[in-house]
Formats: structure tokens, C-alpha cells, sequence
């Protein structure tokens, strides 16, 4: 048996899958990145090797992505999380066309073809409005653990307008409204579906086509699937391993080259 | 690729020519700055050069300036001064970066430039407007706007002997008519229309090689990367319009783009992929920018930033020699016309660029400086998605500004589309073999 | 000329209760006197901030609307655009995309950089015409009046071509006198509101002023010779507030309540406030070949803009006048977010009124803002300041 990882270096947290030679995931970890980006990959790495009970040169292809793609020193190649969180997507969802991937400082909307080659992709530009630090900053001002705040919002049943395009701002917003008189719960639908309507519009720039797969580690909120389904006004694939899919993108990148290097008419990029 | 001694003579001859020509033309405003002699601010669309030469006027282009001082690192430094002297950090970079050096008499990196002694501008631009407000706030001088109505909706153009036509030409004629007796006053010369003439047949042999030299571009290989060397000659087709230096440079750069198409000699040893640009270039990291796609051996054949901002002159309009203002009047309109053409009504332009130059990607680069270039670009992306199937980049940044210059952010998209289009290669040769599948 | 009523309903209503129906109006953004136009057979010309000659539109029997935006998410047309925008373009789009308005004519001047990309974005995204209508940015040539009496014909024949019948020189002499009673009464309402600013608040007013790009002028001109005697005779306010002349609403729109907000501690005798509606300051002649005389109010009889180059009209000059003109104690001087044009006139104007001995008071707005505590408390010091020297 082959195996293969994909380790995701992100901005707050590093993730490491391993997959065998049938495509199946066979071990996961997840530590927070911290200062030291390429021991945070070393440690995720080794985590997941633990986890797969594998000795390293078991694992004959590592492919790095995240922002710290580069700081992957034992890795083969890198590959942009932009591909990879295609790639995953299409594995776990595989009628899936969009993707909206929304981390901590970045959403992006990627097209991919039925085969999860990227066609189109927009990622935010300008600043972390309609991101997951965007919900942090609400979720600090109204003194909300991040985890409760999409069952919260889901409470609301007015939702306030948030207006802010600012993630330094929204905490600001957040207590003027409360000052107003208006609910904790209207307030943070009032911001997921801010967030919402700024990653559709994203989706809209690439196109929308379905099925959406909405990835990344805000997939978890509740609140943030149900508006991001309502503002695209299509259902969306939440998996339980959305926040792996840049790592299972990786890993099954680095797989593409395991087989190729058997047989060689294949390529990746 | 060896290059032969033959070769070494002339491949590289532009961009070196180019440099020299530059510099020299920078020490000729020095002079002038140093003589207290009086100048002429213009602008790349529509700069009138052919006509202000011939008042012995120096001209000076505050785009270039600015766009320099990104270039050498030091914009920073300007627009800091302008946003405390009170400009907005959302306005366009350019005229802050001119505000601070008029705060400095005239200093730039470059070296010093002359005051101006009058303002001419055309309206391709609406910040040319509003920049010129200011020196003549600032220096109490004459700021003459030449207004050149545009096309009125995509695919409408008009031409000459078209009753529409002409009713704008009449506007422009009369406008120039108009400009004469201020830049008489202003410079002490008088006009002569023979000298106009001789300047007006400059600038056809310069538009007749720009021309040329873009469509040269076509070559596999191409032979000049748009947005690096194409800069340079930009440069020259704005500084030396209208001038005997400008008409030669593009008569040579003419035969050294044909000698290298003859001869397969390309800008990369490689070339994987031809790119199209279009926007503004990102001159805080000029180069870089460049490297970015060169690494994936990406070169940029063709860009719409050499169309407008060199005034249309890549049009390759040519004037009428005989009934010089009257063709002076129709070659702004025409010209003009097609500067903005390629900014506004983009469509048309951007699918031919596709064809002609057989790119396989087009990159847009909507900055934050400058909302003439960039509000429209993202639409008219998706009308280049829903006329040709060729993959687009979007990336935002700046002309100016390094605040607003993520090199990494940039470097992470455009390393996606790399990807893009190499599964999209693989994919396509696999689906060409007959017992091909895609690759997974 | 088609009679259908737009606005319903006003008619017999005291003072309070009819500006609040026009409130209503102005912030409904389903545009339903639009939509009550068109379901009559209608045809509706969308002119873009600022000037527009409406007379032209008007006298083939299409209805005029000004489009300015609106307070809305610009769910579908920010993937029309780049960041670093201005609302305004971007929700204009939105309005159309989305249907809450529907057109048969776009037409926009290039008053900015962003604005002028404008034309080409609509033509791409609608199937009826979008079209750029150049007003001479050359105002001191000889010439312009001239070329703009052809640009103006050109436009007639445009709007010939969707409204589907001619438009001669009678019907353009009479689009013209009912929009020279509008520009009577508009002048009337902004002499009230500088001479007895207790009797109509600058929220007030711009209400009445901003609806009239809502429905037929012959309907707003109605609405406004009904509300003007009820307005004058209103039990007046006795308090005295600082007088201060608003500058920077000439493109995008600040919301209703930020003109409360401002309301609460001064009295605007005096603003730029959708200029274009009020730019030909005086009657166009009636006599003669209407579109030379609409040309040459253009140029010859018109305010001062930001977006309109002048050499005659020196934009701080113009503001200093308005400024005395009005008796005003102060200034607001206030910029769209993202409003390239309204960002750099705001550093002459302040150095202008600085040089003058004008208080001025500098402040950036957005047409989607909903929160205005910030702004308040720095107004009430700016204010307090002003009491207190």
C-alpha cells in the first residue's frame, strides 16, 4: 500500500492529512501554527503519522499548501491552497462545481470542473470583511464563546443591518446597535448574514454553479450555512471534514504523483 | 539561445536606447528647471505634444514622475507628504505624489523638473481635470482642457464624413484654435504651422511603428514582454511624440522586432504561456510583478495599458499633413477615442487581443489608484469569459501605494492560475489522446 | 402626455403627514411611482447623477428618473465591479439588476473616473440602450454651447428611437416651461428654508427636492405649490441654531437620518444637495430653438459642482459665495466614502474657508451608513466650539 499527505499551513491553524492509494483519508491532525510555521508543519505532520500508525518513508509524497506552503521544508512540492481546497471539495462532494471556502482571513470562491480542476477563483482582496476574523470581532464584542455564536444567531429573528466593511469597525458597530436596544441574537444574524452576502458575492464573480461545497473552518457555524444558503439561494455540502479539504486537497495532489511515477503518462501540476 | 554578434547589435537595442533616451530627456528638464524656463504639464492621453513643440515648450508628464517614484521606491515618501498636506489616502497616487514634488520645487528621484507655465489636458480622464485644479491654484497659471467627446456606447464609434463625426471634429478643431493664442502667450513664440507639419510627421512614423512593433508581438515567440519592455517603449512613444528622436527610435525598434520574429528569438527561453495584461502596471514591485509569471515561464505578449496610455497611439492613426489642424483636431478624436475605447469599452479590444496574439490567459490588475483603468474590469472579464473560453486572473493591488501591495497575497493567486492552466493543458492533450481520460 | 397619478394620496394631507409620505417614498427602494408609470404604458429615461436636460426626456412622454442609488447590499453588482469604490455606482447597478427599477433608456454623463466606466457596464448587463451624454468639460470655449446643442439633438434622437415617436420643437417649449415652474418653486423652497429655517428642516426639504426624480415633474409641481403655504404657515420653532451651508451631496446621497442627525444641532440654510436637479439657476427661454437655450443655460446659468470645470466658476470661490450668500455661520464639508472628485475638492474648500475665517467642519459619509453617534457627538463639539467663541 501507497500512502500519501498534504500538510495546510494556514494563518492560525496547520493541518496534515494522509490518504491512502484508494483515496481514503486515513489519519488527520490539526495544531494551532503559532510563530514557528515549519515546526507547526513538522508537528502536524508527525501527528498524523502517529495517527496512521506510518513511519515517515512509508509516506513517499508530501505536498505543502496554506500560506505557509513554503515553510513545508520536508514536503516534495507545494501546491496553492486555492487548487487544493478545489481538489478536496470535489473528492468529498463530487458533483460539486463551487466552492466557498471561508477561513480565518481569507474566503475565497473557486469554479472547478468535474474533474476539480480550477477554473475561476476570487478571493477577498481588500481586507477580512465577510471573513472568519469578521465573526471574531463580533463574537469578542458581544463576549460570545466563537463556537456558541452561530446557534445564537440562529435565535434572531429580526436581523440587524450591518453596514461596517470593516473588520476593526464591527466591534464598534456591534456595540452601538446593542446600545440602541436591539437583541444579542438579531445583532449576530444581522453579521452572519453581512458575511454572507459579501462571500455570495464573491461566488457570483466566479459563477455559481451547483452543487456548492462551502469548506473551511466556518463551515461549522450553523448560522453561516444557513445564511450563506439563503444569500446564494442554493443549497450547500457541508462535510464534517471541512476544514481538512486544503490538507485532503494536498494529499491528493501528492497521491497524483505516487501514481504517476508508475505510470508515467499522468500529470499534475 | 546564443545570440550571434549580429544579433547582439540589435536584440536588446530598444530597451537600452530606451534607458539612455530617458535619461537624457530627464536632464533636458533639469536644465530647464535650473533656466527658470517656462514648461508645458500634458498628459499620456492625448498629450498634444506635436503642437507644444512647436512653441519650443518643454513637456513634462507628472504621470511618468509619479510612476517613477514608485519605481525607485521612494513613493511612499510623496504621498505621505500630500495626505498631510490634506489628500485623501482613497485618491488617485499619482497626483499625490505630484503634489509633494511641487511642495519640493519641482524634487524628484529623477532629478529636478520646471514649473509649469501652462496645463493642457484632455478630458480621457477626469483626474486630469481635477489634478490640473490644483496648479492652477497653486501657480495661478492657464489650464486649458481639450475636451474630446468618446464613443457613446459600445460598437457606436463614428468616423470622418459621419455627420456625428464631424460635429465632435468641429468642437476639437475650434478647442485647438482656441489653445494657439494662449501657448503664443505663454511661450512668447509664434505659431508656425510648418514647424506643426514637420512634428505632425514625426509622430505618424511613431504611431506607424508602434503599430508595427504590437503586432509584432504575435511571433512565437513573442518578442517583447509586454509589460516589462513594453513599459520602456511606452515611455519613449509619450516622451518623444511629435519628435525626430521618437520617430527614429520606433523606426529601429520596428527592425529589431522584425529581426527577432524572423529569427525565433523570444523574450523567454522558454515561453509556456502567453498572457495578456490589462490595467495598470503594478510599479511598486515592477519587476517582481513580472517574475511572478516569468517564473512559470509566463510572458506578457500583448496589454491594454500600451493601447491607452500611450493616447491611442497604438491605433496608428496617422494625420493629414496637408490640412494640418483639421487632421490634428481628427487624429485627437480618433486617437483619443481609442484610449479610452481600450479602458471603457473593453470588450471589442480584449477579445481581438485573444485572437491576434493567440494568448492562452489574460490577467486583469484593478488598482486601487486609479478607478478610470479599474472600475470596469471585473465586468468586462465576464464578457471576455462569455465570448472566448480563456482563463482570466483577477488580482488587485496598486500603481503607487505598497500599502496595498500584498506580494505574497499576489504571489498565492497567481501561483493558483499557474495550476489552472496547466491542469487545464494536461487535461486538454489527455482528452486529444485517443485512449486518453482526464487526469483525476 | 400620459396623466397617470404616481403618487396617490397626498392630496387634503396636513403638512407633517405628507412629508412623511414623501419620507416614505424617498426611502421605498421598490421605486413604486416608477412602477406605477410603467404599468400604465410608460417608458422611463434613468439619467445618472449629476445634470441631465430631463426637458429632453420629458418631451417624448418618457418619465425622467434620477438614478442615485439607494441604500441597498449590492448583492449582484459588486461582482460587477473592484473594490475601492464609491456606493453609489454600485448600487445603481444593484436597483437595475435586481428589478426594483426597470428601464427603457441609461443614460450618464462622465462626471468621475468611476462614473464614466458606467455606460459600458449597463450596456453590457441590459438589453435597452446605456449611452453616455458628454456635457462640455471645456465649459469657456466659444464653441461649446454650440457643440452642445448637437450633442443634445444627438440625445433627442436617442430618445425618439425608445420612445417610439417624435419629439419637436413645441414638445421641447413645453417639457421646458414645466420645468421651469419646477425650478421656480424649487428656488422657493430653498428661500424658505434660508429665510425661516424653523419652518422646514433640511431633511425636510431635501425630501421634497429628491422625490421630484421620482415621478412626473407636473405631479411634483403640484405637490410642491400644495406644500409650500402649508409649510410657511407651520407653527414655527423659536431656538436658534448654528446656520451652516452642507457641502458634498452632489453625486451619492447621505441617508435621511444623517441630514437628522445634523438637523438636531444646525440648520442648513444652504446646500449642494442633488445639485443636478437644481443646476440651471434661472428660466430657460421659451422662445427660440429650445435645445440652443437648454445648451446655453448649461453653461451660462448653472451652479457649481465638483465635477463640472469651470474656469469662471473657481469650485471654492463658489462655495465662499454660497456660504455669504445664505448668511450661514459655518460650513459642513462632507465627501461620499471612496468620492475621488468630493475628496479632492475638500482639501480647496477647507483651505478656502480657513483663509476666510469660515468654521468648517470635515466629514466623510456613505449612502448605507446606518450609525451615526460618532458623527453626532463631533458635530455637537464642533457646534458647542462655535457657541462658546
Amino acid at each position: 500500500m501507497s500512502y500519501a499527505a498534504g500538510v495546510d499551513v494556514g494563518s492560525t491553524q496547520t493541518k496534515a492529512v494522509i490518504v491512502d492509494e484508494a483515496r481514503r483519508i486515513v489519519a488527520r491532525a490539526l495544531t494551532s501554527t503559532g510563530a514557528n510555521v515549519t515546526r507547526a508543519a513538522e508537528e502536524s505532520f508527525a501527528e498524523a503519522l502517529r495517527a496512521a500508525n506510518l513511519e515517515e518513508e512509508e509516506v513517499e509524497y508530501v505536498v505543502g499548501t496554506g500560506y505557509g506552503r513554503y515553510r513545508v521544508t520536508f514536503g516534495n512540492t507545494q501546491v496553492t491552497e486555492i487548487s487544493c481546497h478545489g481538489r478536496g471539495a470535489v473528492q468529498m462532494f463530487p458533483a460539486t462545481r463551487t466552492v466557498v471556502d471561508m477561513g480565518g482571513q481569507d474566503t475565497k470562491a473557486i469554479r472547478v470542473s468535474p474533474g476539480g480542476e480550477i477554473q475561476d477563483f476570487c478571493m477577498n482582496d481588500k481586507c477580512a470583511a465577510g471573513t472568519g476574523r469578521f465573526l471574531g470581532a463580533a463574537a469578542s464584542a458581544l463576549d460570545i464563546p466563537l463556537e456558541r455564536l452561530g446557534q445564537r444567531a440562529l435565535e434572531g429573528e429580526r436581523a440587524v443591518k450591518i453596514t461596517t466593511t470593516c473588520t476593526v469597525f464591527a466591534e464598534s458597530e456591534v456595540l452601538s446597535w446593542l446600545g440602541r436596544g436591539k437583541k444579542i441574537e438579531d445583532i449576530l444574524l444581522g453579521v452572519h448574514q453581512s458575511i454572507a452576502a459579501r462571500s455570495a458575492g464573491l461566488a457570483r464573480r466566479v459563477g455559481i454553479e451547483q452543487e456548492v461545497t462551502f469548506t473551511g473552518g466556518v463551515a461549522k457555524n450553523v448560522a453561516m450555512v444557513r445564511t450563506l444558503t439563503e444569500a446564494l439561494g442554493v443549497p450547500v455540502n457541508v462535510g464534517d471534514d471541512s476544514h481538512f479539504m486544503g490538507a485532503l486537497g494536498a494529499a491528493l495532489f501528492a497521491l497524483d504523483h505516487v501514481l504517476a511515477a508508475r505510470t508515467p503518462a499522468r500529470t499534475a501540476p | 539561445m546564443t545570440l550571434t554578434a549580429e544579433d547582439t547589435g540589435i536584440v536588446g537595442r530598444g530597451v537600452n536606447d530606451g534607458a539612455r533616451l530617458f535619461r537624457e530627456w530627464f536632464q533636458e528638464l533639469g536644465a530647464a528647471a535650473g533656466a527658470g524656463r517656462p514648461s508645458a504639464y500634458v498628459f499620456v492621453m492625448g498629450s498634444l505634444a506635436e503642437l507644444l513643440r512647436t512653441f519650443d515648450l518643454p513637456v513634462v508628464f507628472p504621470e511618468i514622475n509619479s510612476l517613477q517614484t514608485a519605481v525607485r521606491r521612494a513613493a511612499h515618501e510623496y504621498l505621505d507628504q500630500a495626505e498631510d498636506y490634506g489628500y485623501s489616502p482613497d485618491i488617485c497616487g499619482y497626483v499625490k505624489a505630484d503634489v509633494a514634488a511641487q511642495l519640493r520645487g519641482g524634487e524628484l528621484p529623477m532629478g529636478r523638473i520646471p514649473k509649469p507655465a501652462i496645463a493642457v489636458y484632455t478630458n480621457a480622464c477626469n483626474t486630469y481635470i481635477k489634478w490640473a485644479e490644483i496648479w492652477e491654484r497653486m501657480y495661478g497659471i492657464p489650464v486649458f482642457t481639450l475636451d474630446v467627446p468618446g464613443t457613446r456606447a459600445e460598437g457606436t464609434q463614428t468616423w470622418p464624413g459621419d455627420p456625428d463625426f464631424d460635429h465632435d471634429r468641429r468642437y476639437v478643431e475650434a478647442q485647438l484654435r482656441e489653445l494657439i493664442p494662449v501657448l503664443e502667450r505663454v511661450s512668447g513664440v509664434r505659431f508656425d504651422v510648418d514647424r506643426l507639419r514637420e512634428a505632425m510627421g514625426h509622430t505618424n512614423t511613431l504611431v506607424r511603428g508602434w503599430r508595427r512593433v504590437l503586432e509584432l508581438n504575435a511571433s512565437r515567440p513573442s518578442v517583447f514582454n509586454a509589460l516589462t519592455d513594453g513599459t520602456i517603449y511606452l515611455g519613449m512613444a509619450n516622451c518623444f511624440r511629435g519628435a525626430a528622436e521618437g520617430a527614429a527610435y520606433f523606426t529601429d525598434l520596428v527592425e529589431e522586432m522584425s529581426y527577432k520574429s524572423a529569427r525565433g528569438i523570444g523574450t523567454l527561453t522558454d515561453e509556456a504561456w502567453r498572457l495578456l495584461f490589462v490595467g495598470v502596471p503594478c510599479y511598486p514591485i515592477f519587476r517582481r510583478f513580472s517574475e511572478l509569471f516569468t517564473e512559470h515561464g509566463g510572458t506578457f505578449v500583448g496589454s491594454t495599458y500600451l493601447s491607452f496610455a500611450s493616447g491611442g497611439a497604438s491605433f496608428g492613426h496617422e494625420y493629414d499633413l496637408a490640412r494640418p489642424l483639421e487632421s490634428l483636431a481628427e487624429g485627437l478624436l480618433i486617437g483619443v477615442r481609442d484610449a479610452m475605447d481600450n479602458m471603457f469599452h473593453q470588450t471589442g479590444p480584449l477579445v481581438r487581443m485573444t485572437d491576434e496574439l493567440a494568448a492562452d490567459g489574460v490577467v486583469f490588475h484593478p488598482i486601487k489608484s486609479c478607478r478610470t483603468v479599474s472600475t470596469g474590469l471585473a465586468d468586462a472579464r465576464r464578457a471576455l469569459q462569455a465570448a472566448r473560453d480563456v482563463p482570466s486572473l483577477f488580482i488587485e493591488s496598486d500603481m503607487m501605494d505598497r500599502r496595498v501591495v500584498s506580494e505574497a497575497q499576489l504571489k498565492n493567486r497567481i501561483d493558483a492560475f499557474f495550476e489552472g492552466l496547466a491542469s487545464r493543458r494536461a487535461q486538454a492533450s489527455a482528452a486529444a489522446r485517443p485512449s486518453g481520460r482526464p487526469a483525476a | 402626455m400620459k396623466t397617470v397619478e404616481t403618487f396617490p394620496g397626498w392630496r387634503g394631507l396636513p403638512a407633517d403627514a405628507l412629508l412623511a409620505r414623501c419620507a416614505d417614498l424617498l426611502e421605498d427602494d421598490r421605486f413604486p411611482t416608477v412602477a406605477r408609470w410603467r404599468e400604465a404604458g410608460g417608458t422611463v429615461a434613468g439619467h445618472f447623477q449629476v445634470y441631465f436636460p430631463e426637458e429632453i426626456a420629458h418631451a417624448a412622454g418618457m418619465l425622467p428618473f434620477k438614478v442615485r442609488g439607494a441604500p441597498v447590499e449590492p448583492t449582484q453588482a459588486d461582482s460587477r465591479f473592484g473594490s475601492y469604490l464609491c456606493s453609489i455606482v454600485k448600487t445603481s447597478l444593484e436597483l437595475a439588476l435586481s428589478k426594483r427599477v426597470v428601464l427603457d433608456l441609461f443614460v450618464t454623463h462622465p462626471i468621475c473616473d468611476a462614473a464614466r466606466n458606467l455606460a459600458a457596464v449597463w450596456g453590457r448587463n441590459f438589453a435597452h440602450p446605456c449611452e453616455i451624454l458628454y456635457l462640455p468639460q471645456n465649459a469657456n470655449s466659444a464653441h461649446a454651447a454650440d457643440w452642445l446643442r448637437g450633442e443634445y439633438d444627438r440625445l433627442r434622437r436617442t430618445v425618439e428611437r425608445v420612445a417610439g415617436r417624435p419629439v419637436t420643437g413645441d414638445d421641447l417649449r413645453r417639457s421646458i416651461a414645466v420645468f421651469n415652474r419646477s425650478r421656480a418653486l424649487l428656488r422657493e423652497l430653498y428661500a424658505l428654508k434660508r429665510e425661516a429655517p424653523g419652518q422646514v428642516s433640511a431633511a425636510e426639504a431635501y425630501t421634497l427636492v429628491a422625490v421630484a426624480g421620482l415621478m412626473p415633474r407636473e405631479e411634483h409641481n403640484a405637490l410642491l405649490e400644495a406644500v409650500l403655504p402649508l409649510l410657511r404657515g407651520r407653527p414655527g420653532r423659536r431656538e436658534e441654531k448654528v446656520r451652516v451651508v452642507f457641502e458634498g451631496g452632489f453625486c451619492e446621497q447621505p441617508p435621511l437620518d444623517l441630514l437628522r442627525a445634523i438637523g438636531r444641532s444646525c440648520d442648513v440654510v444652504d446646500d449642494d444637495l442633488l445639485i443636478g436637479l437644481r443646476w440651471l439657476t434661472d428660466d430657460v427661454p421659451q422662445g427660440g430653438d429650445p435645445l440652443a437655450a437648454l445648451a446655453h443655460a448649461y453653461l451660462e446659468r448653472s451652479s457649481y459642482s465638483p465635477v463640472q470645470h469651470d474656469l469662471r466658476k473657481p469650485k471654492e470661490a463658489m462655495l465662499l459665495g454660497r456660504v455669504r450668500a445664505a448668511g450661514a455661520q459655518a460650513a459642513i464639508v462632507a465627501a461620499a466614502k471612496m468620492c475621488e472628485p468630493g475628496l479632492e475638492e475638500q482639501v480647496a474648500y477647507t483651505r478656502a474657508l480657513d483663509g476666510a475665517g469660515v468654521p468648517f467642519f470635515v466629514t466623510e459619509f456613505e449612502e448605507n451608513m446606518t450609525s451615526f453617534e460618532q458623527l453626532e457627538v463631533q458635530l455637537e463639539t464642533f457646534v458647542e466650539n462655535l457657541l462658546f467663541e
